[in-house]
């Protein structure tokens, strides 16, 4: 007998009348369908926040652009002021403003603070607003004014009226600073801001040749449509050799853009990531609701519904639902970035207070919803292409697969793919995550399948306690595979957050070194080197002092002597050559420097006097496709010399000494205007009072030269990467409560399905620890085998994210990844076990009747 | 959906029907050839051991379940034609199904549960019919109450009103007093008759309880998957012999 497939069944429900018959069911506040609201509702909040925050700093970068970067275009310049013809040049595009950043030493009487000198004209600030701490806005400082950073009127114990030093020139501290507006283009700080008229440094002697400053010139253009780069171009053909460093508008802070894209890349990461767990979540809520209607849905196709009608009805129960948590999601996403943004502050540019970005907002809602799709396809069509009395039966005999509900879930899930791909800048780390999601997916439903395998081959246990653990994993209908793949990435994200959080911290450890030099001093005279070690070593004979020359060179020809290429002609910088890009500074030495080991070449005698000679780093001459014998063509200070590489090194950059990737012979670059800087390591026993005394003894000796603060600099440094360290810990926190709503929700269901053996075992006389530790076994075991893939992983996607996307080392505490992962394993069994309870304790007779 | 015979012969008319389940590897034959005809309008008992495929025949009867093989007509459909939506469509309106668990809906207040079959059908009018088909079989009280804050024999109530307000042709009741007490289930037998008179639909129903089969007009008796006998009780003789 077979079924006229062809034959038109009745008119089934219309969408109202499904509806009125869905809302029934809806009255019961979610029951049932709670896990798959709360997944939906993680998911989307994670997605919303995320999106809306990078959207939201991406425009502040482009919005604001301008404000950042004090213009549209910034020219830098080191150890020398533009010339009459360079500056007619860039006033051609626009209004001029100019200035020098330098360090220098501002002092008193009683105090001396090394500084960072911001010197600027009377058109700064190009765009936006200069405060003061008392409110007032006075523009660029006259005269012998300046206005100080709090840092620098505390470390000189004066108040604003007051008089300092810099150099050989006395200021008036003229106010505080609130805000400089160009503060995030400025880079990191070597000291608190002083901020001064242009001509200070000069007046106060300290632009003297080979002196390590930099000029800065922001150009306002004229035709604010025209393009930053074009002009960016248009200055580099016209003046190759000037040795200009660029930055436009749309990449304003140094550091930030990169920093963006870092974080925007881990952003999505922890959104897809989010995204695939909720997912499992919501197949696995949409399975067990689904699951616990069954007999619903037997009931309603008794009645006369026919399978058209079941889907209309659940979907309708499901869309209500999924529609719901992407709308909660969305609100709590909206909400919770403002506190993002907080964790950010300082580090990237951040509207403060809440931001509504409708486009990522929208596009969360449309995974969330795509996700409720794709995963409650396969249950919601399975169900309704059964018969009723298969539905009835299907307690003991689960329901088969469905051709159809694959091919739906595998539509469902190209979506999203493509919503994915066609959203993201990044299509390479977004595709490799995918595919990572869905090997990891196959891995786990093989693990599965395997577990279940193997129960069903081992020996029955005589214990049927025992029998029954083993049994419930590999017996028809079992949610093992459900169960292992849900618990598999919900203890993934727990591996995951620890792994991330202890590299960074390990690499706080490991990247701001212990041991480090007291001080830093540049700008040292070269005819004073001897009179500087006297200053220190007659109060100090055991401090250590390390001194090298030191000016600033730009590379403009590299490659084989017959075949230089052009620096300027290069379309793109080779990845990894980034001595290549601007200038940098360099060295001379009649040795190889400490810190560093010749791997190929050698080293030059040390009375060297043939054909000027260069020493570059490895990585860098790796990256530029440099060897032994090639030339370099250097520019210092407007002059052009040719060096033959003559050997290679590797550099330890961990060293918090002087690193140079480029070191010359002494006869090729000696002759140019140079200084020597130098560190200095004082003996532990050295006071802060005896410190302070050397301080202000350098400044009187050597006032145009500048000191940093090493251990200042060092906890700066710490605290910018502890601060990259909570704002990724509280992002990935996001995918972390998706897997713990995952986790609690596999187990609920799961749990669901053992109240019925649970019952009977009370009945049949188990007693309460008997069915405990059936649970606890079953339980053990599957999250035992889960435990090492669940560390796998983690540990992948955490290595992808700290050494892939943020370039850090991969130094992840395993003892507290373990822990964490131990912690995962105990909530999970405690979330097992700690839903029996109510059962248990209820009396036998009691629990059968809720059954 | 096939065209309804005008004028069906019988309410019931099967052929040779069979019922298989299980894996191809290890089938189980349940249903082993019946052939019945049961007329419109007829109340008739299927009595037979646990296993023998009463419940099975109901199921493939009703439209629950296909059968894999045979002629099946009922109310004038051919079964054998219709795949699972085109057997709900015809159970919608003409036919009514009591089970033994009574199948309520959790969610579902005692008036939705009896006119979600009428909304199915796309009646316009289920909930007054609903209501007064409850106040019919006594739970006039009841209306808005769920199925767990109802007695046994009040969901059963519910699950007859449910089956007999959309005016079936035809009934079918599996054990409906299984899960009740004896006094509970003689009344719901009787409501369960006295209801299906007012409507004149043909009853089959399952039961273990001779006195009850004694009240209908035919007595099918299986076992092993096959009808055994077919009898008239003394009672229906009588009355049609007084006729």
């Amino acid at each position: 007998m077979s079924a006229d497939t062809t034959a038109t069944p009745a008119a089934g429900l219309g969408w109202g009348d499904a509806w009125l018959i869905a809302r029934r069911d809806l009255n019961a506040r979610f029951k049932g369908l709670r896990l798959l609201l709360i997944c939906i509702f993680l998911g989307t909040a994670a997605l919303a926040a995320i999106g809306t925050l990078t959207a939201s700093i991406e425009r502040e970068l482009q919005s604001s652009g301008q404000e950042l970067l004090g213009g549209d275009l910034e020219v830098e310049v080191w150890q020398r002021d533009l010339s009459e013809e360079e500056l007619v040049s860039l006033g051609e595009y626009g209004e001029l403003s100019g200035g020098y950043r330098l360090q220098a030493m501002a002092s008193t009487d009683d105090a001396a603070a090394p500084v960072e000198l911001k010197a600027v004209d009377a058109r700064w600030p190009l765009f936006g607003a200069f405060t003061l701490a008392d409110g007032r806005e006075p523009g660029a400082p006259s005269a012998n004014d300046a206005y100080l950073a709090q840092g620098a009127i505390d470390r000189l114990d004066i108040e604003v009226g007051e008089e300092f030093r810099v150099g050989t020139l006395t200021l008036r501290a003229a106010g505080i600073i609130e805000n400089e507006p160009d503060r995030l283009s400025e880079g990191f700080q070597l000291g608190p801001t002083v901020l001064v008229a242009k001509d200070v440094p000069g007046n106060a002697g300290l632009l003297q040749p080979g002196s390590l400053y930099q000029s800065k010139y922001r150009i306002a253009f004229e035709n604010s449509s025209r393009n930053p780069e074009t002009v960016e171009e248009e200055l580099t053909e016209a003046y190759p050799n000037a040795g200009f460093d660029f930055r436009t508008r749309d990449r304003a802070s140094p550091g930030a853009d990169r920093f963006v894209r870092q974080m925007s890349d881990f952003l999505t990461l922890v959104g897809l990531a989010a995204l695939v767990i909720a997912g499992i979540g919501i197949a696995g809520g949409v399975s067990s609701y689904l699951d616990q209607r069954r007999a619903s849905i037997a009931t309603l196709k008794v009645l006369g519904a026919s399978s058209r009608d079941i889907v209309r009805i659940y979907a309708i129960q499901i869309a209500v639902a999924a529609i719901a948590g992407s709308v909660l999601g969305l609100t709590a996403g909206v909400l919770v970035t403002p506190f993002l943004g907080m964790a950010l502050e300082g580090l990237l540019p951040v509207e403060s207070g809440f931001v509504i970005e409708p486009a990522p907002l929208m596009l969360a809602g449309a995974y969330g919803l795509l996700v409720a799709f794709a995963f409650a396809a396969a249950p919601l069509l399975r169900a309704r292409s059964f018969p009723a009395m298969a539905l009835m039966r299907s307690r003991i005999v689960p329901l088969s697969r469905d051709r159809r509900a694959l091919i739906a879930t595998g539509l469902g899930l190209a979506a999203i793919c493509i919503l994915a791909l066609s959203t993201t800048d990044r299509i390479m780390l977004s595709a490799s995550f995918l595919l990572g999601a869905g090997g990891a997916l196959i891995l786990l439903a093989a693990l599965g399948l395997s577990l279940q395998w193997a129960a069903r081959k081992l020996p029955r246990p005589s214990n049927p306690l025992l029998r029954s653990a083993l049994s419930n994993i590999h017996r028809p209908g079992a949610p093992t595979s459900a169960l292992v793949t849900a618990l598999g990435f919900g203890l993934a994200a727990f591996v995951l957050l620890a792994a991330i959080q202890s590299a960074i911290d390990g690499n706080i450890q490991s990247r701001v070194p212990q041991e480090a030099p007291d001080y830093f001093v540049i700008d040292v005279p070269p005819e004073g080197e001897e009179r500087f070690y006297e200053l220190i070593r007659d109060p100090f004979p055991d401090a250590e002092i390390r001194s090298v020359p030191t000016m600033r060179g730009a590379i403009l020809a590299f490659g084989p002597e017959d075949d230089m290429q052009v620096v300027a002609e290069l379309d793109e910088i080779p990845d990894g050559a980034w001595a290549l890009r601007g200038e940098r500074g360099i060295t001379y030495a009649d040795t190889a420097p400490p810190g560093s080991r010749v791997v190929d070449g050698e080293w030059w005698s040390p009375f060297h006097d043939g054909e000027p000679l260069v020493s570059i780093d490895k990585e860098f001459a790796d990256a530029a496709g440099l060897g032994v014998g090639d030339m370099l063509t250097i520019g210092i200070l407007g002059s052009e010399r040719q060096v033959r590489i003559a050997n290679l090194r590797e550099i330890d950059w961990e060293s918090m000494g002087f690193n140079f990737t480029l070191v010359f012979s002494r006869n090729a670059i000696a002759d140019a205007p140079h200084k020597l800087a130098a560190t200095i390591d004082l003996p532990e026993s050295v006071d802060p009072q005896q410190r302070g005394e050397l301080l202000r003894a350098m400044v009187r000796e050597y006032p145009s030269s500048s000191v940093v603060e090493v251990g200042e600099v060092l906890v700066q440094a710490r605290t910018l990467l502890e601060q990259v360290g909570v704002a990724t810990l509280a992002a990935a926190a996001v995918a972390v409560l998706a897997g713990l709503a995952v986790l609690m929700g596999a187990i609920a269901a799961a749990r669901a399905a053992r109240t019925y053996d649970t019952v009977v075992l009370r009945v049949l006389g188990a007693s309460r620890r008997q069915i405990l530790g059936l649970q606890l076994a079953e339980y053990g075991l599957i999250a035992g085998a889960l435990a090492l893939v669940a560390l796998a992983l983690g540990s992948t996607l955490g290595w992808v994210i700290i050494t892939q996307l943020f370039e850090f080392d991969w130094l992840p505490d395993w003892g507290a990844v373990l822990a964490v992962l131990g912690l995962g394993l105990a909530m999970v069994l405690a979330f097992a076990l700690g839903g029996s309870l109510p059962l248990l304790r209820a009396k036998p007779a009691q629990a059968l009747r809720e059954l | 959906m096939t065209n309804p015979d005008p004028h069906p012969a019988a309410a019931i008319s099967a052929r040779n029907l069979t019922l298989t389940l299980g894996s191809s590897s290890a089938p189980v034959e349940i249903l082993k050839g019946i052939d019945l005809d049961i007329a419109h309008g007829e109340v008739v008992a299927l009595l037979g051991p646990s296993g023998s495929g009463k419940s099975s025949l109901m199921a493939v009867l009703s439209g629950l379940e296909r059968a894999s093989g045979g002629e099946l007509n009922v109310a004038g459909q051919d079964f054998a034609k219709l795949d699972e939506d085109g057997l709900a469509a015809a159970r919608r309106g003409r036919i009514g199904i009591v089970l033994q668990a009574f199948h309520l809906l959790p969610t579902m207040t005692a008036a939705e549960n009896v006119a979600t079959p009428m909304e199915l059908a796309g009646s316009g009018d289920a909930a007054p019919r609903a209501r007064a088909e409850l106040e019919a079989v006594g739970l006039g009280h009841r209306i808005g109450h769920y199925p767990t804050q109802l007695s046994g024999g009040e969901q059963q109530r519910v699950a007859i009103a449910r089956a007999i307000a959309p005016r079936p042709q035809l009934i079918f009741a599996d054990e409906p007093t299984g899960n009740l007490d004896v006094a509970t289930g003689e009344e719901i037998v009787e409501l369960l008759f006295a209801r299906r008179a007012e409507t004149g639909a043909t009853l089959l129903i399952i039961t273990h309880d001779a006195s009850l089969a004694e009240k209908c007009d035919r007595v099918l008796t299986m076992a092993d998957g096959v009808i055994v006998s077919d009898t008239r009780p003394a009672l229906a003789a009588a009355k049609e012999a007084a006729e």
